[in-house]
């Protein structure tokens, strides 16, 4: 076995955590992100999103079509939230 | 509230084209990006582009760059620089942040031109400092002239691979090996070429198991794979390296889109989930537009002419152009349809009719690639493909390499292109007209070897670097090979060079006798030597002259 590894880089959510995860029940993307935080983080799962779907994949025996990516929601960029307060009408 | 005709998010080569069309057309544009400096990723492109005239073949990337925004800035386009956009709400408004607060953009039409960003790969160590993808290698050097590291491990010989180890080379760095997991090099043979010539391996068939290392990448561990991309036990090997550089292919950036809502497709060979679209470049929602990578990786040619496809259509939905539309937008598509032909862009045309064969709710048939129709396709050469190098008898039978009798009777160029990629400056560089390619700009370039006088004119105009010359008259017991050399420093005349082959191997000993590097050459330095004769059909390059 090889050694754990950290797969979300901005919420440090290791490999071993995602693999629970699916197993605990998660088959999305969305799951695996509310259950663990990966994908929460700074990039938005740009950098682990790819790498998470792949493990999904493999331990759910879904394919890759099968695997959206979890929901996009605005701010799809970070964004100071004071910048909120104001929104024109 | 701002508003605007229509709205271009991300200014690179997709987003500048479809905006510089559409505001040319007559139509009110503002193109946002949440960069500094617009342009996207073309101003790390130091290296000669692929293509026609039409296409900006044989220009550099940062040069396109700079042509795009003189276009920009004369065509009227309204620029937001450093404005991320965070939102698309319907069909219509983005949410922006400009002058420190949230603002949104109401346009008729919005054109979406993210791109696409660069794939991980998790491997233990992969968090070190000195693990990074090409990408970012390339930013480092190309825009902020840091030398990444000294020596590198490159992960993946897809095109991106081989160009950002060809540019670590010239950055003055080591490449210590490419390796790539599949059973052969995804990139342009031309590319291999270059990097195998200065001596860097490419080790298909290999991945990465680990990075080692305390505080940062001090060596990586790689190891066979076999049919199922499953490690060989036994095959490992450490090696020395400071840097790994990732290129293991790109998603497409299209959050926007699913924000608002828009139909996806599925399609691992444009990678990944993309933005269904039509003809004209249109989404499943009325308005929404989408070009370049977001809409399926390609290379910055096709992603401008998207744009422009799409920058057309939008300003022709707003009543512009009228009748004029249609042959515009019938141009931009015979040019697209060029850049997807030949083994390369095949998969890439396939993959595109699919999406839009979604998109029209029916799905386009998936037909095989039909291999048997090109009879010049030399690409499944497994030599090349596996090694990036050719053979003397892939050569001795390309329509590039002239006749034995031909190279005995003096200086001649030897064009050493064996993949049906979609370029040809060769042909309008020869003054003579000795070269052509026909019928379609995926043909191989014939030499017509009597009508050529070695004039060399030919040697920087090809993006590949892969045209050389050869003058078996050159003494009674040397011959004069050019070569096309990118280096820094350039050798001087009259010194001893180290004359190496096709693989980076020193097999003989050589003088410099010209270095060629006038304005029109565009910094693609030709160097004349002298070597023993018989080496002609072997030596290629020169070793570089100290690492700096």
């Amino acid at each position: 076995m090889i050694e754990d590894k950290v797969l979300c880089r901005c919420e440090e959510v290791l490999e071993s955590e995602i693999r629970e995860a699916i197993q605990a029940g998660a088959r999305t993307l969305h799951g695996v992100k509310i259950r663990t935080r990966a994908g929460m983080g700074l990039c938005q799962g740009q950098t682990c999103q790819r790498l998470i779907a792949r493990i999904l994949a493999e331990e759910t025996g879904q394919s890759p079509a099968e695997i959206l990516p979890a929901t996009y929601r605005p701010p799809c960029r970070p964004i100071n939230l004071s910048f909120l307060s104001g929104v024109e009408g | 509230m701002h508003e605007v005709e229509i709205a271009v998010v991300g200014a690179g080569p997709a987003g500048l084209s479809a905006a510089i069309e559409a505001a040319r057309a007559g139509a009110k544009v503002l193109l946002l990006d949440e960069n500094r400096k617009p342009g996207g990723q073309l101003f790390k492109q130091i290296h000669k582009f692929f293509g026609s005239k039409a296409h900006y073949a044989a220009v550099r990337g940062i040069d396109i760059g700079c042509r795009l925004l003189d276009e920009a800035q004369e065509s009227g386009v309204e620029t937001w620089l450093n404005i991320p956009v965070w939102g698309l709400f319907g069909n219509h408004t983005l949410a922006v942040i400009r002058d420190g607060r949230a603002q949104t953009v109401r346009a008729k039409k919005i054109i979406l031109a993210t791109g696409a960003s660069e794939n991980a790969l998790s491997f233990p160590g992969w968090t070190l400092p000195g693990v990074m993808t090409a990408g970012a290698a390339q930013t480092m050097m190309n825009i902020h002239r840091v030398l990444p590291g000294q020596r590198v491990l490159m992960v993946g010989a897809g095109n991106i691979g081989l160009i950002v180890s060809y540019q670590l080379l010239q950055a003055g760095g080591e490449v210590v090996a490419v390796i790539e997991a599949m059973d052969q090099i995804g990139g342009y043979a031309v590319h291999a070429a270059k990097i195998r010539r200065a001596g860097v391996p490419i080790l298909v068939s290999h991945t990465i198991r680990e990075a080692h290392g305390r505080e940062q990448v001090e060596a990586a561990t790689i190891v066979q794979v076999d049919e199922q991309m499953q490690p060989i036990p036994g095959t490992e090997r450490r090696l020395g390296v400071d840097t790994v550089c990732l290129a293991v292919g790109l998603t497409p950036l299209a959050e926007l889109g699913w924000m608002a809502g828009c139909g996806f497709a599925y399609i691992p060979d444009l990678g990944g989930f993309v933005p269904l679209h039509d003809e004209n470049m249109e989404t499943t929602l009325p308005g929404l537009y989408v070009a370049g990578d977001i809409t399926g990786i390609e290379e910055a040619n096709s992603a401008m002419e998207e744009g422009r496809l799409a920058g057309l259509a939008a300003a022709e939905a707003l009543g512009y152009l009228r009748e004029e539309a249609i042959s515009r937008k019938a141009e931009v598509r015979q040019r697209l349809d060029s850049l997807r032909l030949g083994p390369f862009g095949e998969k890439r045309q396939r993959a595109k009719e699919r999406l839009l064969g979604e998109c029209r709710g029916q799905l386009a048939k998936q037909e095989p690639p039909d291999v048997s129709k090109s009879c010049q396709d030399l690409t499944r050469s497994r030599i090349t493909v596996v090694t990036g190098v050719l053979s003397l008898e892939e050569l001795a039978g390309s329509p590039g390499y002239p006749s034995q009798e031909r190279l005995r009777s003096g200086k001649v160029a030897v064009i050493e292109c064996m993949q049906q990629i979609p370029c040809d400056p060769c042909v309008g560089a020869c003054p003579r007209g000795a070269i052509s390619i026909a019928p379609t700009i995926t043909d191989l370039p014939v030499l017509d070897a009597e009508k050529c006088n070695g004039c060399g004119l030919c040697l920087p105009a090809c993006p590949g670097l892969a045209i050389f010359l050869v003058d078996l008259t050159f003494s009674p017991t040397e011959t004069l090979v050019a070569f096309p050399y990118e280096y820094l420093p350039l050798p001087k005349v009259g010194t001893e060079v180290e004359a190496v082959d096709r693989e980076g191997h020193v097999v003989a000993r050589g003088r410099v006798v010209r270095v060629q590097n006038p304005p029109r050459y565009d910094r693609t330095p030709v160097i004349s030597i002298a070597i023993p004769k018989e080496f002609a059909q072997v030596v290629r390059s020169i070793k570089r002259s100290g690492k700096r």
